[in-house]
């Protein structure tokens, strides 16, 4: 076993692409009943194995000389100076049947529980269809709005596919002021997700690339939606200018309009695709790389729920942005 | 007269004195609030962004991308405040009596859209 720098940076951005876990409490639900604590553990463990994707990143995970993207490197600038921003509370998710299916034909319920698919017993059931996902999660349409949203991105995609190195990079400072004064800031990559665990990041910054529900490139609770750029990689939360908590799982991305009516999450047929909007995650989940699992984490941002809880993700849109990108040399 | 129609500018705290103003406010909700409102001719509404995102009132064709967003009665001109803070107001008078459909350019996937009935003055 070698334990060069580059296999550290390659084991550290394996964890990142376990992005978009979220608060998926399957285990600690059911009372403890040794057995039944059993057979679901094992049944989390083959859904992790049936994961789709596993196969394709196998055969580049170790890949140290990755092509570059067709027709060169890609540079995204993303801007937000003025406006407020939507900050998603947690809600339970209506299951879109165009990528959940029917209790009769299910689709998308393999992989880390809402790091990719949501597995059956977390889905309610009425009259022949799925209805919500029972576990509240990050992806819902409950949301608050917070004041002076800032958002400057700026971005290369340069490594086409997954691989052990990339040639990718982001610098992104976003922040937000509460009712009461309070700054949150998140701040991404110090190292990018050069290739993913349960589905793919393409070196870590992706562009012009469809993602999330069918795709099950992130997760499926998503709709499906074309990104024109989106990152994974590890940063840092922040309240006041001191840091809550680091290393952390940070996704962003730059997608046609997934909100409908009420700023309720769409399903696939409802997505607007002439106007855009940024969505920046910081994720409740921790990947353990030596036994190849996750642990729920939940992100320390500072900042109280009305019931006392502290809000456990951040997933923030930003919707009054400059968009600038080039082919670079 | 026909199609006097054109913003009377942002920021305007006060109305004139004997001008007859509609407020409509701009909402974290993405509405528009009151979503419609009727009004006689010649009558000023005044936007106001209580919200603490930006909205903006937008009665343009070419700025739309669905085409639900905008309706403009025949003969009146398009309108757009630009990019509304909070706490920001914009002012239109309507001249041209008929039904107005306007949205908000950010929000326009999330259905934000507001109606302006103007009546004719009677004489
Ligand atoms: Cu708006």
């Amino acid at each position: 076993m070698k334990s060069s720098n580059i296999n550290r940076v390659a084991r550290r951005s394996y964890s990142a692409g376990y992005l978009l876990a979220f608060l998926l409490l399957l285990l600690t639900a059911v009372p403890h009943v040794h057995a039944k604590q059993m057979d679901q553990e094992q049944t989390m463990a083959k859904l992790q194995k049936m994961t789709p994707a596993r196969g394709y990143i196998d055969a580049h995970k170790n890949l140290e000389k990755p092509l570059g993207l067709l027709g060169g490197p890609v540079e995204v600038t993303i801007t937000q100076t003025s406006g407020g921003v939507f900050v998603s509370l947690p809600d339970q998710r209506r299951l879109d049947p165009n990528v959940f299916g029917t209790p009769e034909m299910p689709r998308a319920f393999s992989g880390t529980p809402g790091v990719n698919g949501v597995p059956l017993m977390a889905r309610g059931v009425e009259h022949s269809a799925y209805t919500v996902m029972k576990p509240l999660s990050p992806f819902g349409d409950k949301y608050t709005v917070m004041a002076e949203g800032k958002l400057s991105l700026k971005a290369v995609d340069a490594t086409a596919t997954d691989a052990a190195k990339t040639e990718d990079a982001v610098n992104m400072m976003a922040s937000w002021k509460d009712q009461d004064g309070n700054t949150y800031e998140v701040r991404c990559c110090q190292m990018l997700a050069a290739h993913g665990m349960e589905f793919p990041t393409f070196g870590g910054v992706v562009t012009n690339h469809i993602l999330h529900g069918f795709t099950r490139i992130g997760t499926a609770l998503m709709p499906s939606e074309y990104a024109y750029f989106a990152f994974w990689g590890m940063g840092e939360v922040k309240k006041n200018g001191v840091v809550l908590d680091k290393p952390r799982l940070v996704h962003g991305m730059l997608t046609e309009y997934v909100r409908k009516e009420g700023y309720k999450l769409a399903f696939d047929d409802e997505v607007t695709p002439t106007r855009q909007h940024f969505h920046l995650m910081v994720a409740p989940f921790m990947p353990v790389m030596e036994e190849g699992r996750f642990t729920k984490k939940p992100v320390k941002t500072g900042f109280n729920l009305p019931n006392g809880m502290e809000l456990p993700f951040w997933h923030v849109m930003f919707e009054n942005l400059e968009i600038d990108s080039k082919r670079s040399e | 007269m026909v199609a006097l129609v054109g913003g009377i500018g942002l920021q305007t705290p006060h109305p004139k004195t004997e001008e007859p103003v509609t407020v409509v406010e701009l909402t974290n909700m993405l509405m528009f609030m009151p979503e419609t409102v009727r009004i006689r001719a010649g009558t000023t509404v005044e936007w106001r962004n209580t919200s603490l995102l930006v909205h903006t009132i937008t009665a343009d064709p070419d700025l739309a991308t669905l085409a639900e967003s905008v309706q403009l009665p025949e003969g009146a001109k398009s309108f757009n405040s630009g990019n509304l803070d909070a706490k920001a107001t914009f002012r239109h008078t309507f001249d041209v009596p008929g039904t107005y459909v306007y949205f908000c350019i950010p929000h326009e996937g999330a259905m934000m859209r507001g109606t302006v009935i103007v009546e004719p003055i009677v004489q």
